[in-house]
């Protein structure tokens, strides 16, 4: 007696009419809950308020020191007061506007790059060998050079976000031109496309998901070396650039100077909320109407 | 049928109009990293108005490779191309070319805004209402109205095929240029496919060269066959298959042709293993 199955002849049917479903609606209509339960931000929103809860309780119940971690609730009332009584809002504009100022040419300077190491092959390996040199070396750690060649003031922090923008703005964009597929140059060639049109028209828009990743790490870098500078050379630049205030990093720093523990714990929210902002509503956004739209993110 | 008649019925053709595509005495080579390949050796054909020409030949014959050289992304060694007397010298909208990847259509646009960008850059449409028009007269077409403002990653694999076909028929080419459109199709997608490009073909009968690796495929869609033998890829015939289509498929004259040309392309297919065997050696 052998194991194999055999096969078993049974008779054939055809359906003669298929009736409507029995079951359920085809496509039915979510509820409340579970849209909303779908939306990142509200999932997202909660994690953080457990968090705030836990911070509040841990602060009332364990008797720790205020000096070492205020309750969330002085902390946001420092922060409403700081935002209102004192000024923090024109803190956030000085540093923005240097943050801006660094990005900008750091673009600039980034693309110039990019469009010689498409160009020619010397300026690939130029650009490869400048990034793995440079890309590991933190911005911050060139702000004492800079401020020998450029002395104390905002010139020496741009200087600093140049180096954090650049890098990953331009090999990014480098990888992004180099993986347009055969395919679609292919169709660009055929349809006319040559020159600057060629660019314009298809290499960037193919290679947009790796532009912007880079943009976002140049940004995301950028923010993070100026608070940095700020926090280390804040005063000395604050008090040469003119205003009084300085930047967000020295906030934080000058009130860790008079033990205003509450304010530092308000000007380090500050600092993430801005982050925040910039990170998951500016370039969520882009990223929805262009990469996820066209499904292309990767 | 004698191979008389069909000489004389073909060379009266020929003598009332002349071909559009000239290939004559072209060899193509390209190159690897490692080697450098000769793809075509000194092969030659004539594109008639109307012809749906097609390329057939096992992987290695060149076919793919061919296309490219008459779409002008590759320059001949030897031999010359002419496309209504003029040689081909770069890619242009006179031969549009229609890929078998599905990334051919440009995922930033969506399937109306793929063709108006062809038509508008290809210099076949001044204003974009015009372009506007004519895409949506091609998206008709193809059955694919509904689906105009969608982007092509919403869309099946038939569906961006079909997006493509219309994008390069918009454009009117002299020759529209397919390089094994639907290989990368489920089956049944496949035949729904060659039956909707034979119905397109019937209303304007446009001029097509096609390229497949699918016998079947070749009698189905081709007026004409050029069979192409492997390494490298040399002229082995040119057969007539105009007469066929879905409906002859398993009748004794579609099968009678499938076999003559079945047993062309694998008479040397000891030769063909062997030669794959010392290249994989070679690069091992």
């Amino acid at each position: 007696m052998s194991n194999t199955p055999e096969i078993v002849v049974r008779s054939e049917f055809e359906a003669d009419s298929i009736g409507n479903a029995g079951t359920a609606d085809v496509a039915r209509k979510l509820s409340f809950f579970e849209r909303l339960s779908d939306m990142d931000s509200v999932r997202k929103f909660s994690i953080l308020l457990v968090l705030m809860v836990a911070w509040e309780m841990y602060t009332r119940l364990s008797g720790v020191s205020e000096l070492m971690l205020p309750k969330f609730s002085d902390t946001a009332v420092a922060l409403f007061n700081s935002l209102v009584y004192d000024d923090l809002l024109v803190m956030i504009k000085n540093s923005l506007s240097i943050l801006v100022t660094g990005y900008a040419i750091g673009l600039v300077i980034a693309t110039l790059l990019t469009t010689a190491a498409i160009m020619t092959r010397f300026g690939s390996d130029a650009l490869s060998t400048l990034t793995a040199m440079l890309n590991p070396l933190p911005a911050i750690a060139l702000l004492p050079l800079a401020l020998l060649w450029f002395g104390l003031g905002s010139a020496s922090v741009v200087f600093t976000l140049l180096h954090s923008v650049i890098w990953p703005v331009a090999l990014n964009a480098h990888t992004g031109f180099m993986s347009v597929s055969d395919t679609q140059r292919m169709v660009g060639r055929n349809y006319g496309l040559r020159g600057v049109s060629y660019v314009v028209k298809l290499l960037i828009p193919a290679a947009f998901p790796s532009i912007l990743m880079g943009l976002k790490v140049g940004w995301a870098y950028a923010w993070r070396t100026l608070i940095a500078a700020e926090l280390v050379f804040g005063g000395a630049i604050a008090d040469t650039s003119g205003t009084q205030s300085g930047g967000l990093g020295w906030f934080v720093f000058s009130n860790q100077m008079e033990l205003q523990i509450p304010a530092v714990f308000a000007g380090l929210f500050t600092v993430i909320l801005v982050g925040v902002f910039v990170e998951s509503i500016i370039f969520t956004n882009i990223e929805s109407r262009t990469v996820r739209r066209w499904g292309m993110q990767s | 049928m004698s191979d008389g008649s069909q000489a004389a019925a073909d060379n009266s053709a020929a003598a009332a109009v002349g071909p559009i595509l000239d290939v004559d005495g072209v060899t193509l080579q390209y190159k690897t990293k490692e080697h450098l390949i000769t793809a075509t050796y000194r092969v030659g054909f004539k594109v008639y108005p109307a012809d749906r020409f097609v390329l057939l030949g096992p992987s290695g014959c060149g076919k793919s490779t061919l296309l490219k050289g008459v779409a002008g992304y590759l320059k001949p060694v030897e031999g010359n191309m002419r496309l209504k007397g003029v040689d081909i010298k770069e890619p242009g909208p006179d031969r549009v070319m229609v890929f078998q990847e599905f990334d051919q259509l440009l995922p930033w646009k969506t399937v109306k805004q793929n063709i108006t960008f062809a038509l508008m850059n290809g210099g076949r449409c001044k204003t974009q209402s015009e372009a506007d028009d004519i895409a949506m007269e091609y998206i008709k077409k193809v059955k694919l109205d509904r689906f105009e403002n969608t982007f092509p990653h919403m869309l099946s694999g038939g569906m961006k095929q079909r997006v493509a076909i219309a994008r390069g028929m918009a454009m009117e080419p002299d020759v529209l240029l397919m390089d094994e459109p639907f290989a990368a199709l489920d089956a049944l997608t496949r035949l729904q496919m060659q039956e909707e490009l034979l119905q397109l073909w019937e209303d304007t009968h446009f001029t097509v060269l096609f390229v497949t690796h699918s016998i079947e495929e070749a009698l189905i869609v081709g007026s004409r066959i050029l069979v192409l033998s492997p390494h490298p890829g040399q002229v082995k015939a040119e057969l007539n298959a105009h007469h066929l289509n879905h409906a002859n498929v398993g009748q004794p004259e579609f099968a009678a042709l499938q076999q003559k040309i079945h047993n062309m392309l694998f008479a040397d297919r000891i030769l063909e293993d062997e030669l794959v065997h010392e290249i994989v050696e070679a690069e091992t």
